[in-house]
């Protein structure tokens, strides 16, 4: 007999076979005697099975055994969730103002750097530069009229007209959110 | 208001749903009730006192940890069964890693003692005393390596079907049906054995 049979006859008897090989496989144990046999002494071992399992009781006393599931327990209960902060308007505030105030602050830089930059014309004072201004590494933007719109100091510092920046459409408006750029939108992006 | 709950008196279901809302005492009172059962499955396995006395404590703490998973499809009993035998399958196969095995042992593991076996066709329970044959069958159990054993266990004791102790065991069917044919035969020549022993 194939090892093969010899397991299928264990499926049987385990009821794992599909109806179709268990028909067969009975057909089998009726023709062949060593596939009785076979049979009959798994059967054996499953009748000797089925008086169980000798007992085995714990010798501890309840409370001990108790006592140190307990001790594990407390040892391994999950730390308290981290405490979150309520959610207020002023921490919302604060949380789009360090996007914002740090954008703002860069813009500034740029542009103080770019009206100190060697490569900027010297304004001579009460004269304001003919060139046209194109957008510059500075971060410098061209104004709705085409020019770099600054006012002049008698001292040569350029100082930085705020209308218009605000006035340029290539800058963000820090107050409105509809302008601010996804990433600042959305901080987890 | 909420009805107390009687612990000593109320059912496993009840202790056990107080338990997952967070209660300590019920949960308890369902250890007190079910450690032998589950102290006696992991000695089963382990066959070391100690071994299955700190397994089967781990097994209390885990259950208290996933109670909230427990979803009562099945008893209480059941489900904390499962967790003491996978803890226990955890621990022989740590345990496998460091040994070097046998070659009997490798070769039990391949299938190949069994097909040089013959057929006992002398019933070793006949004229047995029912805790007599328990000892008997206990003696030879231990004579079992672990997954011989093991598989025993799964399938005759605690029902598995064989997909059931393939998945527990990480092994295939084939390897289950291999195993359990090796052990139950082995069993039978064993107790065959055993009883001509004492009947001597």
């Amino acid at each position: 007999m194939k090892h093969e049979d010899k397991l299928r006859i264990q499926a049987w008897m385990d009821g794992e076979l599909a109806p179709k090989e268990a028909a067969q496989i009975a057909t089998l144990i009726e023709q062949n005697p060593e596939a009785l046999a076979l049979s009959e002494e798994l059967r054996v071992v499953e009748n000797a099975l089925h008086f169980g399992e000798k007992p085995v009781i714990l010798d501890d006393s309840r409370d001990f055994y108790w006592s140190q599931i307990e001790r594990q327990i407390d040892a391994e209960e999950p730390l308290p969730e981290p405490y979150a902060v309520p959610v207020t308007v002023s921490s919302n505030l604060l949380r789009w103002m360090v996007p914002v105030g740090s954008l703002g602050a860069i813009v500034i830089l740029m542009m103080n750097f770019g009206a100190i930059s060697p490569q900027t014309q010297p304004s001579v004072p009460g004269v304001i530069s003919d060139a046209p201004v194109s957008a510059t590494p500075t971060g410098l933007t061209e104004s709705a009229s085409g020019r770099e719109e600054e006012s002049t100091e008698p001292n040569g510092m350029g100082v930085i007209n705020f209308q218009g920046i605000q006035g340029s459409r290539h800058l963000s408006d820090p107050e409105d959110p509809n302008t601010l750029p996804e990433s600042i939108e959305n901080p987890d992006r | 208001m909420a009805k107390k709950l009687d612990i000593p008196n109320a059912d496993d279901e009840a202790l056990v749903r107080a338990a997952q809302r967070g209660a300590m005492p019920p949960y308890e009172e369902l250890v007190h009730r079910h450690r032998d059962k589950i102290y006696a499955r992991a000695f089963s396995m382990l066959r070391n006192e100690e071994e299955a006395l700190d397994l089967s404590q781990g097994a209390w703490v885990k259950g208290w940890q996933r109670l909230k998973q427990f979803k009562h499809n099945s008893s209480f009993t059941t489900w904390m069964t499962r967790i003491c035998i996978n803890l226990c399958l955890d621990f022989l196969r740590k345990r496998k890693r460091k040994q070097t095995d046998s070659l009997d042992q490798m070769e039990e593991e391949s299938g190949g003692v069994e097909r040089r076996m013959p057929v006992e066709e002398f019933n070793p329970t006949e004229n047995v005393e029912r805790e007599e044959l328990r000892l008997q069958i206990d003696d030879a159990m231990l004579k079992l390596s672990y997954e011989h054993r093991t598989v025993l266990i799964l399938h005759e004791f605690e029902r598995l079907e064989y997909k059931e102790i393939a998945k527990a065991m990480h092994c295939s069917i084939g390897t289950v049906m291999s195993r359990l044919f090796y052990a139950r035969r082995k069993l039978a020549t064993l107790l065959i054995s055993l009883k001509k022993e004492r009947h001597r």
